[in-house]
């Protein structure tokens, strides 16, 4: 088991490597971290020197990278010009408050996600089944701006500000005290909820379906189990198996920040700077966002994937 | 006796062999017939193609009707973000410029973005699947090391920073395209492994078969189903990606409206006139919605474990 994680780790390794050079490379022939200087040369001279000298742009475009590999092996991931702040310290503080959007909205809609998918494949092809697949389809179609733009416009701007939510509203997200926190990180956590609710729970739902197909459903039933003892334990033990993957990576992807939700609520989360780094040529951050995106991602992965040795214990790891 | 020697019961039990063999022998349905009848069966795939049809019909009809063009500016309306009047059924944007004309215009761009995704990438994704399956090896190794990478690196990124240099509606597409191609090249090897271990295949290639003629005529004949399925589905993804990158104000550059575009421009003003981002995300989610019931229904259609003509 051990030695599958490390081999797993060490697999990722050059992945990781490349993808972070690439867009390195891409980021760097798109945008440049000067334009604002040539037009004040020569009185900004000095500035003009230590941004070209932070970010090696004397050195040709395809080496650059490799600057900035040594920089973050050593543990230094550059520093933010936009922020003004060492990017370490900004993934430290705007990645905990992206968790506190991604936590609750993640644990929000895997449980209602659950609970609807087992609800259709148990009563399938009920009335509640139709209704709840018809609000999936609708759900899945809609975009993540527009769910987020019309439960602010709703609950935030027409019915009095009860969320203290009005658009371009950015102070106060630092809570002082739980209700606080509670005004102000509803609705995105609401609009987060929505979105994934409506794909996972008819993702569910065909994985419960295979599986209460199964002959060893059949069987349980046979036996004369109980209705909610096979549904629950012989039914959705398994059908959690391609679920969990699902989750891990769904998890990951709200973890490193979601920009649609925290740009439409002024959250100061991962999401809005990493949009505006790439605009700025702020290739230190857009860097350290990218790599502390695809340790999420590998994370989670390897966790679902040991995940699946509990739920099934036939899956051998060696 | 009779010259032909046949009772009559052997005549009637004759006639009966026969009729049972013409029972046998009436012509079986083809897998496309079947496919066919169970999409019609399935209501909502019906209303969602009826619906796809009517939405891109009223977006190719519509600007050629109104007297308004996409980047035409009403002089009287200059002082622009008018609401909804006989002159102009959906307002007017902040400089004065035919909203219902933009709408139909942007829709029609968005379609037309979505529809070339939806076409380069499973070109992409179906080639490169089949050579993965068929000959598997290193290439399979390497395409399923880039599927992986994809996953690593997020889509917005690779799309803000390409939308940078190719702002027009095709280099877009084509964009789009590069990323989603890997969903379906996994599908396609998978089934193309699962295939070229067929009897029939094994015997074309005894027969002496190039692997290219085999892969034309023999394999991806067989993928057809799911690659349409597939085709389907990324148009709407293509459709939300477009529309949320447009959002972020990285999509196709004005004047050219997309859905996307729309929503963008009108969203400062969502308190005093949400109709302005209503009607735009109300087409979005229209084409999406008619898209994945069609892709739905599709599914449900060629699907072989779908027992006979029962629609799900």
């Amino acid at each position: 088991m051990f030695a599958y994680v490390i081999r797993r780790v060490l697999a990722t390794i050059p992945l990781l490597f490349i993808a972070l050079y690439s867009v390195h490379v891409g980021v760097s022939f798109t945008t440049d971290p000067l334009a604002e200087f040539y037009q004040c040369l020569p009185r900004c001279q000095q500035g003009y020197d230590l941004i070209s000298d932070q970010y090696d742009l004397d050195t040709n475009i395809w080496v650059r990278p490799f600057a900035w590999f040594g920089d973050a092996a050593t543990g230094d991931l550059g520093r933010s010009n936009e922020l003004g702040q060492p990017v370490s310290t900004i993934l430290k503080t705007r990645g905990w408050n992206t968790a506190q959007l991604a936590i609750p909205a993640f644990a929000l809609s895997t449980g209602v996600a659950l609970m609807l998918a087992i609800y259709s494949a148990t009563h399938k092809y009920s009335a509640g089944d139709y209704a709840l697949t018809s609000l999936s389809f609708v759900g899945i179609a809609l975009p993540t701006f527009v769910v987020g733009l019309l439960l602010q416009t709703t609950f935030a701007v027409w019915w009095q500000d009860w969320f203290h939510n009005k658009p371009f509203w950015t102070q106060g997200k630092h809570a002082d005290s739980f209700g606080q926190f509670l005004s102000s990180a509803t609705l995105p956590i609401l609009t987060l909820t929505i979105v994934s609710v409506a794909a996972d729970s008819r993702f569910g739902r065909t994985a419960m379906l295979e599986v209460l197909n199964a002959d060893y459903i059949r069987t349980a039933r046979a036996k004369g189990l109980s209705r909610r003892r096979v549904v629950w334990r012989h039914g959705l033990r398994n059908a959690l198996i391609p679920l969990v993957t699902l989750w891990a990576l769904n998890f990951s992807i709200l973890l490193s920040g979601s920009v649609i939700t925290e740009s439409i609520f002024s959250w100061p989360g991962l999401g809005p700077p990493f949009i505006d780094g790439l605009g700025e040529a702020d290739i230190d951050l857009v860097l350290g966002i990218v790599i502390f995106g695809s340790f999420l991602v590998i994370t989670f992965n390897l966790i679902a994937d040991v995940l699946y040795g509990v739920l099934d214990p036939r899956i051998r790891y060696d | 006796m009779t010259e032909t020697g046949l009772t009559a019961e052997a005549i009637a039990l004759r006639s009966a062999e026969i009729r049972g063999l013409e029972g046998l022998a009436s012509k079986p349905m083809s897998f496309g017939l079947l496919a066919w009848r169970r999409f019609l069966r399935h209501r909502l795939a019906l209303i969602g193609a009826v619906g796809i049809v009517l939405i891109a019909l009223g977006f190719i009809v519509q600007p050629w009707t109104s007297s308004w063009d996409f980047d035409e500016i009403d002089p009287i309306a200059l002082g622009g973000d008018q609401g909804i009047s006989a002159q102009h059924w959906f307002g007017t944007d902040d400089i004065g410029r035919d909203l219902m004309v933009r709408t139909f215009h942007g829709g029609r761009s968005s379609l037309q973005i979505a529809l070339v995704v939806a076409v380069v990438s499973t070109l992409i994704g179906v080639t490169l699947g089949a050579v993965a399956g068929y000959f598997g090896g290193w290439i399979d190794v390497l395409l399923g090391q880039v599927t992986n990478l994809f996953l690593i690196v997020p889509a917005l990124l690779v799309l803000a920073v390409f939308a940078k240099r190719w702002d027009n509606k095709n280099s877009l597409a084509i964009v789009i395209a590069c990323l989603l191609w890997t969903g379906i090249q996994r599908v396609v090897r998978g089934l193309v492994f699962q295939i070229k271990e067929q009897e029939y295949v094994q015997a074309a290639r005894a027969a002496g078969a190039r692997p290219g003629r085999i892969l034309v005529r023999h394999v991806l004949p067989n993928v057809v189903g799911p690659v349409m399925v597939n085709l389907t589905l990324t148009a709407g993804t293509a459709i939300a990606l477009e529309s949320t990158l447009s959002f972020l104000g990285l999509g196709v550059k004005p004047p050219t409206p997309t859905l996307g575009n729309l929503v963008f421009e009108a969203k400062g003003r969502i308190d005093s006139q949400p109709i302005k981002v209503l009607l735009p995300a109300f087409f979005i989610v229209a084409i999406t919605l008619c898209i994945n019931f069609l892709g739905d229904g599709l599914r449900d259609a060629v699907d072989p474990k779908a027992a006979g003509e029962r629609a799900g």
